[in-house]
């Protein structure tokens, strides 16, 4: 894919949100997060460090907001004056939300990150200059930027700790931007098996590295495509709609009983991450 | 014993079997760099060898004492990555991020990586050879005992060290957990007749916990968040309600529907007062515990504990309404000098409710005794100390533990084991507890080493749990804990186990010879083997045991609520983190740079502080304070924190390391040294929250590192994380 190319065909690459035209073939990757589910137990973030090769950069750097955590949790109060949290806290896996019409991509000057058949919002570290234009449009905070070349810096990955190291994900250098790609690696290699075996990848054959270690079975990730798939099933019975800005059951008349909703969809970026709302009891 | 450690490799590769084997053709370390062994090329790799394709082995989590199954993603000889073994009926595939950094403790750059033996202040390296004679000569001399400080101990590393004491005469046994829920065992052990029953959080409809972070940090954190995930969303579509009672909020308060703020030291009486409202409300309550809450009305608990009258009938009513509920007592009300007592109202309450045999489950005895799990203590530490003190102790051995930093200051540990000749550490790093030793053994990592444990809290059944090499050793001068313990038996007992070249023939000799009580007689020996190695998980036949269900009062006596004391006007709450524990794992950098769910903070230690209290003694946020005890201070950063009762502080335990390594050292205080020595009065454990304090501005401001913005915990009007009220939603239709 030359720049030409991808000049000339700007509109495949700047694919809009699926509309009937543009409509998702084989796969569209979404996932839903149940927030009554959610702990808040930071496991989904540790693992992703495990898998993604992200550089622990120690704390100096975390508090230039250095931080490399695809996966964070963040964690709400909504104490409203009242003396104690009493209804405790309120947590929310925040990761990439792998917009179908994604800010971050239209104000990349060289294309480094743009949207995959698949519904994925990538990026190429090979592309990527470093203007970081694409983390200041991005309204989730989820993209990091290598401020530093982490394989050489101390005690980031000292011997023998490089050998932890996976094989099927990159390491980044000084100067790209990185962020949550759906574990694309394993993706990936779930479309190749299933393309040999000339078939599409089953509902739950392949797990993202947050989703596999959530004790509590939070994080349910799948093909939308698919019609058997959890993920779209619950996408489905929530009414909650990819290329919409507005859900039609936000705006009817009775109260809606649903719980599922993404964040910050009103800037109509059609997040491809669906949450569902935190309960809490009232009777107590 | 060297050349055994290295004939172990022939012997697996003989059997074919293991990620060693796999680990033994691909990558290379030192030993082949140094020109010992062959590299064999990939054409002739080893078995279930394809170069880029990851494949997994099963074992067993050594990151806690819970013994979660894992499997390791093992490629081109080098474990990766640790993903939960779906065959252990504990964790059932799942991990928590302590787990996940597993991968962090084996290829840790600190790693102590030959034995050393003391030269004035130096370590000089020696042989194993060497180090295992000094061992014998030491022990030869001189009377006193022989300590053997351990943590939580099972399977065949306690049968081998049991046997070894025994051979010895003159050897202890000390079991030291530094945090450990050794009160409500006992209180349990009372209550039920078990120390542990299994809790069944997914079939109680509501749950009320007294200060128990079974989703952070208590028992079995894995198993009990996948229990907790099918209490909030059962079978029926049903939602469990839990009502979280405690000073310092835990991640299990952060989840609760209501969380209660209870003065500390209250946990009981509040549980009383909850028995005496069920009775008013017409629960069917024995004569003798109605006489025992009779004067523990609504209106007087709430003065006593600032739980409202409100919350309490509410709480009454939820109990009354939907049963059964599950009642369960934690660290946080078992923390004081009647921690016992405490204990006792709430299994009181979880009896009176009817929850015993519904909720609360009797768990399986294994058959064979010699491999139960032996739990720690802290008072097992305070009889050791004694004993040094007195100076009757002429070796100590330590393993899994790390002493001289979890040990309160008041107790002297330090002062008092430099009165013990000869001290071994079997060590992973060079820790507070290594530096002091004569003697450091090196260790092999969990990714390395074989062995067996049964832990403490089983799920399902009986279960043997297998820990098995996922690659080939990083360091040619470490060694297993079991080959270790083999040969120190081989200095006493030659006779019986001179016939097991190596810790593995030893346990794979004492895994076959089972199997016909298995019910696998029919199975040939490498086919049983390889089973068991497989699935991780060895079942193992159980014997039900009935659990005690006779509702009394007993000898319940609570005491009142604390009195002011005006010179430490302050409550400290030592917390114990999901993460960091009691400090073990603070040298593996994912869990210092892993935001503390409640704080967000990072890479440092916190003194928690309510709003309301900071505001009184003009504290900020970032303020520097010094935590004074009568025993010892602190210095730390102050979290304004609404999650915690206004008369208390909390200080995350783990932190505070003055060795270990890199990523450790230096990071934070370490609150266990400032704990005054308050004890249990039943059980004579250190009572880990009775410690009184007084804070001080100690001048400086620091900006807190965290993840959280600078509007902290406000949403600012945005719909980010978004919560409803239960009734709205019909979660039965979900999909």
């Amino acid at each position: 894919m030359s720049i030409v190319n991808l000049l000339e065909n700007w509109s495949d690459f700047r694919q809009q949100h699926p509309s009937d035209e543009h409509k998702h073939l084989e796969y569209k990757w979404a996932m839903s997060i149940d927030l009554d589910a959610c702990t808040g137990c930071n496991a989904c973030s540790v693992a992703c460090y495990a898998e993604n090769n992200l550089p622990v950069v120690g704390k100096e750097k975390f508090s230039h907001g250095h931080s490399h955590h695809w996966m964070r949790i963040e964690r709400y109060w909504d104490n409203d004056g009242r003396e104690f949290a009493d209804q405790g806290a309120q947590f929310l896996p925040m990761l990439c939300q792998q917009c179908e019409s994604a800010p971050c991509e239209t104000v990349c000057p060289v294309g480094a990150t743009n949207h995959t058949a698949d519904g994925l919002n990538s990026q190429n570290y090979h592309r990527c200059v470093g203007s970081r234009y694409c983390n200041a449009n991005c309204p989730y905070k989820v993209r990091y930027f290598n401020w530093y070349d982490y394989p050489t810096t101390e005690n980031v990955w000292p011997e023998p700790m490089r050998q932890q190291l996976n094989p099927d994900a990159t390491v980044r250098s000084k100067g790209v931007m990185e962020k949550c790609t759906f574990c694309l690696q394993r993706l990936r290699a779930a479309q190749s098996t299933a393309r040999t075996a000339g078939r599409s990848v089953r509902d739950g054959e392949v797990q993202t590295a947050c989703q596999q270690v959530c004790p509590t079975g939070a994080i349910t990730f799948g093909n939308l495509v698919d019609p058997e798939a959890k993920v779209g099933k619950q996408w489905m019975q929530q009414q909650v709609e990819l290329n919409k800005d507005k859900q039609a059951k936000d705006t009817a008349e009775h109260a809606s009983k649903l719980r599922g909703y993404r964040v910050l969809e009103e800037l109509r970026t059609y997040p491809s991450v669906m949450y569902l709302e935190q309960l809490r009891e009232s009777a107590i | 014993m060297i050349e055994n450690s290295f004939n172990r490799r022939d012997f697996m590769r003989v059997l074919g079997w293991g990620g060693a084997t796999v680990a033994l053709s691909g990558c290379g370390n030192t030993s082949i760099e140094d020109g010992k062994e062959l590299v064999t090329s990939y054409v002739e790799a080893a078995d279930y060898v394809i170069p880029s394709i990851g494949t997994y082995f099963n074992t067993t989590c050594a990151q806690c004492d819970a013994g979660c199954g894992i499997m390791g993603r093992v490629r081109e000889g080098r474990v990766l990555k640790l993903e939960g073994n779906p065959t252990s009926s504990i964790n059932k595939g799942k991990t928590c991020g302590l787990g996940q950094a597993g991968v962090q403790a084996h290829y840790n750059p600190d790693r102590v990586r030959e034995p050393l033996l003391r030269n004035g202040s130096k370590g000089e390296t020696i042989t194993w050879e060497k180090a295992l004679e000094l061992i014998k000569d030491k022990i030869g001399v001189g009377a006193g005992e022989v300590a053997f400080l351990t943590g939580g101990v099972s399977g065949h590393t306690k049968v081998l060290l049991k046997n070894y004491l025994d051979a010895l005469g003159s050897g202890h046994h000390y079991a030291y957990e530094a945090v450990s829920p050794a009160i409500i065992r006992a209180a349990n052990k009372k209550a039920y007749g078990v120390e542990m029953p299994r809790l069944r959080l997914d079939k109680a409809k509501v749950i009320v916990s007294f200060g128990a972070d079974f989703l952070g940090a208590w028992v079995s954190p894995v198993h009990f968040a996948q229990q907790y995930a099918r209490f909030r969303k059962n079978a029926q579509g049903e939602r469990g309600v839990l009502v979280q009672i405690e000073s310092k909020m835990t991640l299990t308060g952060a989840n609760a529907d209501r969380w209660l703020a209870v003065r500390p030291g209250t946990e009981g009486i509040l549980a009383l007062g909850l028995i005496n409202g069920l009775a008013a409300a017409g629960l069917s309550v024995p004569k003798d515990v109605l006489d025992l809450v009779r004067s523990y009305t609504i209106s007087r608990v709430s003065k006593d504990t600032g739980v409202s009258t409100e919350h309490m009938d509410k709480l009454v009513a939820l109990l009354r309404a939907r049963s059964p509920s599950l009642v369960i007592a934690g660290s946080a009300a078992e923390g004081y000098a009647h921690g016992s007592q405490n204990a006792a109202a709430i299994n009181l309450l979880n009896k009176v409710l009817g929850n015993v045999g519904k909720t609360v489950e009797p768990p399986s005895a294994i058959s064979f005794p010699q491999i139960t799990p032996t739990t720690g203590n802290r008072s097992a530490l305070q009889a050791l100390n004694d004993s040094m003190a007195q100076g009757k102790v002429k070796v100590l051995f330590s393993y899994g533990a790390n002493p001289v930093f979890t040990a309160p200051v008041t107790m002297k540990l330090k002062e008092n084991m430099k009165k013990v000749p000869f001290k071994v550490a079997f060590a992973h790093y060079m820790d507070e507890t290594a530096i002091e030793a004569d003697l450091v053994l090196p260790l092999n990592s969990a990714m390395e080493d074989w062995s067996t444990s049964v832990p403490e809290y089983v799920a399902e059944g009986a279960q043997l749990n297998i820990q098995q090499p996922l690659m080939e050793k990083l360091y040619p001068g470490t060694l297993g804990m079991g080959d270790i313990l083999l040969a120190l038996l081989k200095q006493r007992r030659p006779d019986e186990y001179k016939g097991y070249e190596d810790f593995y023939s030893y346990l794979r000799g004492a895994m076959v010879s089972i199997k016909g009580t298995l019910g696998k007689a029919s199975e040939s020996d490498d086919t049983f083997w390889d089973g068991a190695l497989s699935h991780g998980v060895v079942k193992l036949k159980d014997t039900p045991i009935s659990l005690a269900n006779k509702v009394s009062a007993g000898n319940l006596a609570l005491p009142a609520p604390f009195a002011e004391d005006g010179g430490y006007p302050l409550h400290l709450i030592p917390a114990v983190s999901a993460s960091l524990r009691d400090g073990r794992n603070a040298n593996e950098p994912w869990l210092q740079e892993s935001p503390d769910p409640l704080t967000t903070i990072v890479w440092d230690s916190w003194v928690e502080v309510h709003p309301k209290t900071a505001a009184k003694l003009g504290i900020v946020e970032g303020d520097i304070v010094e935590v004074a005890s009568k025993s010892g201070a602190i210095k730390a950063q102050v979290y304004v924190f609404p999650g915690i009762h206004p008369d208390v502080i909390s200080v995350p335990l783990g932190y505070g390391h003055e060795a270990m390594g890199r990523y450790a050292k230096g990071v934070g205080a370490n609150v266990f040294r400032m704990l005054d020595p308050i004890f249990d009065k039943e059980t004579g454990e250190l009572a880990m929250h009775e410690t009184r304090v007084k804070i001080t501005k100690a001048g400086q401001r620091v900006i807190i590192v965290k993840d959280e913005g600078p509007a902290g915990g406000n949403q600012m009007g945005r719909k980010i994380a978004v919560r409803m009220s239960s009734e709205k939603a019909n979660i039965s239709k979900e999909v």
